[in-house]
């Protein structure tokens, strides 16, 4: 079982270091997992992981690429909506890794 | 276009063949094959439904002779290579799973 | 052009993995951007009941899961109106907006229209 040592605490991860128990995030956590992946979060990309957290409340299930680009353009506009934002905040995986730092589960539909 | 749908499963234990005849096409086709052949036995009333419903019938020889049951004259028996040549000749196949 | 793929989903949402199998394609076919249509058949419609309950049975919410299919790319949503009848679901009250309600020769000419169909 991998782990996120944060302090004293040892956070589960799954085998592709993903939270074992989404309700284990935080923001320190996701700053932690954030770190680890070599990643300095910015108000942009915890804008995008709040509305991952979002999409998780509302369909119990994580996005591919295609429909996070398409509720980012729905919720906060087409100029951060798009591929070439997501790509950039999120090293080229935005569906994978963003729903890592926000804690969710590896999307099943990434194939 | 025209389907061949294929059914597999014993009419007596669900509702697979009346939803089947209810969306057919009149340029699809139904297959029986494995249990399905079930529905061809005499005085049943998955025959008597197919017997009235007067669709292309097809159904598998070999899974109606294991069943003892025989081929009645409005529908067609044929062996593996037949179902490969309705597979060929229909645009899609449809397999209620 | 990509081929375009009906799948139709037969059976109840809690007893067995069909149902949730059935989605996982078609949301698959969708995150590809293919063209793809859902069609809620027989026991299948029951996927649709407003107020269900996931959690009583200690599995995941299939009917939200089935709310973010617009999110995926697909919009071709389609409900039989026999099957429905036949076990009282209100078609006025589905768990899921934006779904057409067919009638069987309608089905007929649906299931035409696809280049390929997976029956679940």
């Amino acid at each position: 079982m991998n782990t996120l040592n944060l302090g004293d605490r040892a956070i589960a991860l799954d085998k592709d270091g993903y939270l074992a128990d989404l309700d284990d995030w935080s923001a320190e956590v996701a700053t932690a997992l954030a770190t680890a992946e070599g990643i300095e979060l910015s108000p942009e990309h915890w804008e995008i992981l709040e509305l991952l957290r979002g999409f998780y409340d509302e369909f119990q299930l994580s996005p591919a690429t295609r429909p996070l680009i398409k509720y980012t353009a729905l919720k906060l506009g087409a100029e951060k909506g798009n591929s070439l934002h997501l790509n950039r905040l999120f090293k080229g995986t935005p569906a994978k890794l963003a729903a890592k730092l926000a804690g969710l589960p590896k999307p099943t539909n990434c194939l | 276009m025209s389907t061949l749908h294929v059914l597999s499963q014993s009419p007596f234990g669900d509702n697979r063949l009346a939803s089947c005849l209810r969306v057919l096409g009149n340029q699809d086709a139904l297959l029986l094959c494995g249990d399905a052949t079930y529905a061809l036995q005499p005085g049943s009333p998955p025959f008597e439904v197919l017997q009235a419903a007067g669709v292309n019938l097809f159904v598998l020889a070999e899974d109606l002779q294991a069943r003892a049951l025989d081929t009645p004259d409005w529908a067609e028996a044929i062996d593996y290579s037949g179902f490969v040549e309705l597979s060929i000749e229909h645009d899609k196949v449809n397999t209620w799973l | 052009m990509a081929k375009s793929l009906l799948l139709i989903s037969r059976q109840a949402p809690w007893s067995g993995p069909a149902a949730r199998e059935a989605l996982d394609i078609v949301l698959a076919g969708g995150a590809f951007d293919l063209p793809i249509g859902l069609l809620f058949l027989d026991d299948g419609v029951f996927q649709l009941s407003a107020g269900q309950n996931a959690k009583a049975v200690q599995q995941k919410d299939l009917s939200a899961n089935l709310q973010a299919l617009p999110m995926f790319g697909v919009e071709e949503l389609y409900l039989c109106a026999d099957s429905a009848a036949e076990r009282g679901v209100a078609t006025d009250a589905l768990a899921l907006g934006e779904v057409n309600v067919l009638s069987a020769p309608d089905i007929a000419a649906l299931i035409d229209r696809y280049d390929q169909v997976i029956t679940l």
